[in-house]
C-alpha cells in the first residue's frame, strides 16, 4: 500500500473518530472562511491538536451559481457573458474552450488571424490572473510589497487588454468563429514595449520575493506531494507541474496555433510549496515569450471572425474540448440535440481538481503553514463552485 | 544563495524604488485616453471595430424599432426595453426605440453586434454613477447624446519606470 492510500485511510479514520467523540477537549475546531479571512469565498473546516492540523475538510459550494443549468436556457452567444463570470481575471481562457467546443458542434473554423488574436488575448489574460494570484499569495504570507507590485504591474496588461477587447476584466472577446474585433492600429508596438517592461519587473519579483530567505523558510519542504501522489489525486496545471510532471494542455493537445509556437513546459522536481508558488512565475515568463512569438508570426491581413447568424443551430452530437488556463486544464463537455441551445453543458475546472488535494497536504502540517499551502494550490473558489 | 546576500538583494531591490516614478493614476483629475470612439460593429463584414465598451449611443435617424437589440439582451441582462417615442421617423413606423437600464447592463456589447442598421454603438463614457436607481435608466433621448471625451493620460515608459503621463 502506498503512502497516499495510508494517508487517505488515516484521514477517513480520523473523520469517523472525530465525529464520534466530538466533545473531546483536546482538539479545537476552526472554521476558516467562508467570508474571506484568508480563504476566498470558501470554508475550510479544520481540527487542530495543539499546533498541528489533524483533520481538514474543504467545504466547497458557498458561491455556487448554477452556471451549468443557466446555460441550458440561453443560446450559444448569450451564454458567453455569464460563463466568464466565474473567473473574471481569466475570462478569455474560460471562454476559449467553450468557443472551441461550439465551433466543433457548428462545424466552422476561425480564420488564421483570428486564431492568433485569440491566443494573444488568452496569454495576456493568463498574465493578469497570475499577477493577481501572486499579489494575494504575497499578502497572505505577510509580504505587503508583493501585494502592491503585482497589482500595479497588472495594470499594464489590463491596459493592453482594454485597448484590444474593450473591457478591463470581463472581455467577452472570444466567440464561436474567432474573436469579435481586430486589434487596434498601434497595438503591436505598445504590446511589445509593455511586455518588455513587464519582464524586467518579473526579475525584481525574484529578488524581493522568491529569493527572499523568509519566503524560502516558510515554503521549502512544506506540504510535500510527490509525483505518484499528484497523478493519483488528479491535480492539474501548476500544481501538477510543481510535482515534476511536465504536463501542459498547450503541448499535449495543441489547440488553434499553439503547435506552431516554440515554448517549454515549465516544471520543477522539488514537489513542495515553494515549487507550487514558483511554477506560475515561470509560466508568466514563458507567456511573455509566447506573446512575442504570436505577435511576430501573426498574418498582417485577413478577417478575424467567421460570420455566423446570431441564433445559430448546432449539429446533434457531443464534444469535449479543453485548454490550459491559469489554474490548469479547463474543459467543456457539451451535448447538443440540434437546437439553438446546449442540451447539457458541463464545465471541468482546474480549481476543483486541485482543491481535492488540500486535506492530503494539510493533515500533519502546522496551522501556521496553512495559508502558504492553501494559496499555493492556485485555487479560485468561484470557478470551482461554478 | 546564503541568507545574508538574500536579504541584502531583497532590500536593495525595494529601496531602488524610492527614486522611481509613481505609477498611480490620480483619477478624477487625470483620465485615461482611449484608442477609438468606442466599440462599433460592421454588420456587413460581421466584425467589430476595437474600442471601449462604455455607455451606448443611439442614432435616432437610423433606428427602425426592430427590437433585435432587446432580443439579444433577453438572456444576458434584460436591460433593454422598447419604449414609445414622440418623434416621427420614416424608417420607424411603430415609433419605438430602446431604453437601457444601466443598473442591469453588463456592457458585453452583443446588442451592438445584433443591430443591422448601424444605429446602436458604444462610447467611451464609463462614468455612469447616479443617486437613485431610476436615474440609471437612460431614455432614447439621453442615449442620443454624444459624450464628452476628455481623457488625456496614458501609460508611458521612462528611465524611472512606467508612469501615467500626457
Amino acid at each position: 500500500m502506498s503512502t497516499l492510500d495510508d494517508k487517505i485511510n488515516e484521514i477517513n479514520r480520523l473523520a469517523i473518530q472525530i465525529t464520534k467523540d466530538n466533545d473531546d477537549d483536546r482538539l479545537m475546531n476552526l472554521s476558516i472562511g467562508p467570508q474571506h479571512p484568508g480563504s476566498g469565498h470558501f470554508r475550510i473546516v479544520i481540527k487542530v491538536d495543539g499546533d498541528y492540523i489533524v483533520y481538514a475538510d474543504p467545504d466547497i459550494g458557498y458561491v455556487h451559481r448554477g452556471e451549468e443549468k443557466m446555460s441550458e436556457h440561453r443560446n450559444f452567444i448569450q451564454n458567453i457573458p455569464h460563463l466568464e463570470r466565474p473567473v473574471i481575471h481569466d475570462s478569455t481562457n474560460i471562454i476559449y474552450s467553450y468557443s472551441l467546443a461550439i465551433e466543433e458542434l457548428i462545424g466552422i473554423n476561425p480564420p488564421r488571424r483570428g486564431q492568433f488574436v485569440r491566443a494573444i488575448a488568452a496569454e495576456l489574460d493568463r498574465l493578469v490572473y497570475t499577477t493577481y494570484w501572486l499579489a494575494i499569495y504575497g499578502i497572505f504570507l505577510g509580504h505587503s510589497t508583493m501585494f502592491m507590485w503585482p497589482t500595479g504591474d497588472r495594470e499594464l496588461i489590463i491596459d493592453l487588454l482594454e485597448r484590444m477587447t474593450g473591457h478591463r476584466v470581463t472581455h467577452a472577446f472570444s466567440v464561436p468563429g474567432g474573436v469579435r474585433n481586430d486589434i487596434p492600429y498601434n497595438f503591436k508596438e505598445k504590446c511589445l514595449t509593455q511586455i518588455n517592461y513587464f519582464e524586467k519587473r518579473l526579475k525584481e519579483y525574484e529578488d524581493i520575493f522568491y529569493n527572499n530567505p523568509l519566503l524560502r523558510q516558510r515554503t521549502e519542504g512544506v506540504g510535500i506531494m510527490n509525483k505518484e501522489d499528484a497523478i493519483k489525486l488528479g491535480v492539474t496545471g501548476s500544481v501538477l507541474r510543481a510535482s515534476g510532471v511536465p504536463y501542459d494542455i498547450r503541448k499535449v493537445e495543441p489547440y488553434d496555433v499553439y503547435d506552431e509556437i516554440d515554448f517549454k513546459v515549465q516544471y520543477m522536481k522539488s514537489c513542495d510549496t515553494f515549487a507550487r508558488a514558483y511554477v506560475p512565475y515561470l509560466d508568466m515568463k514563458e507567456s511573455c515569450h509566447i506573446i512575442r512569438q504570436l505577435l511576430d508570426k501573426m498574418p498582417d491581413e485577413g478577417s478575424v471572425r467567421e460570420k455566423i447568424v446570431g441564433n445559430v443551430k448546432a449539429q446533434p452530437g457531443e464534444t469535449y474540448r479543453r485548454v490550459e488556463s491559469g489554474r490548469g486544464a479547463l474543459g467543456y463537455y457539451i451535448i447538443s440535440d440540434g437546437s439553438t441551445k446546449p442540451y447539457r453543458l458541463k464545465i471541468s475546472t482546474g480549481s476543483f481538481r486541485n482543491i481535492l488535494a488540500l486535506p492530503f497536504l494539510l493533515v500533519g502540517s502546522k496551522l501556521g503553514d496553512m495559508p502558504a499551502i492553501y494559496w499555493a494550490l492556485n485555487y479560485w473558489p468561484i470557478e470551482a463552485d461554478r | 544563495m546564503n541568507t545574508a546576500t538574500g536579504f541584502i538583494k531583497a532590500i536593495q531591490s525595494g529601496t531602488k524604488h524610492i527614486v522611481m516614478k509613481r505609477f498611480t493614476l490620480r483619477y478624477p483629475e487625470e483620465k485615461l485616453k482611449f484608442t477609438g470612439d468606442g466599440y462599433q460593429f460592421d454588420p456587413k463584414k460581421g466584425v467589430g471595430i476595437a474600442g471601449t465598451r462604455g455607455r451606448h449611443i443611439l442614432f435616432h435617424d437610423k433606428c427602425t424599432g426592430c427590437q433585435l437589440c432587446a432580443i439579444a439582451c433577453e438572456g444576458i441582462a434584460e436591460a433593454i426595453t422598447m419604449v414609445k417615442v414622440d418623434e416621427q421617423w420614416k424608417q420607424n413606423k411603430k415609433s419605438i426605440m430602446p431604453q437601457i437600464d444601466y443598473g442591469k447592463c453588463v456592457f458585453c456589447g452583443f446588442c451592438v453586434d445584433a443591430c443591422p442598421f448601424y444605429a446602436l454603438y458604444m462610447t467611451n463614457d464609463y462614468e455612469l454613477s447616479a443617486y437613485t436607481k431610476t436615474h440609471l435608466i437612460y431614455t432614447p433621448a439621453q442615449l442620443a447624446v454624444k459624450p464628452r471625451d476628455d481623457g488625456e493620460v496614458e501609460i508611458k515608459m521612462g528611465k524611472r519606470g512606467a508612469y501615467h503621463g500626457r
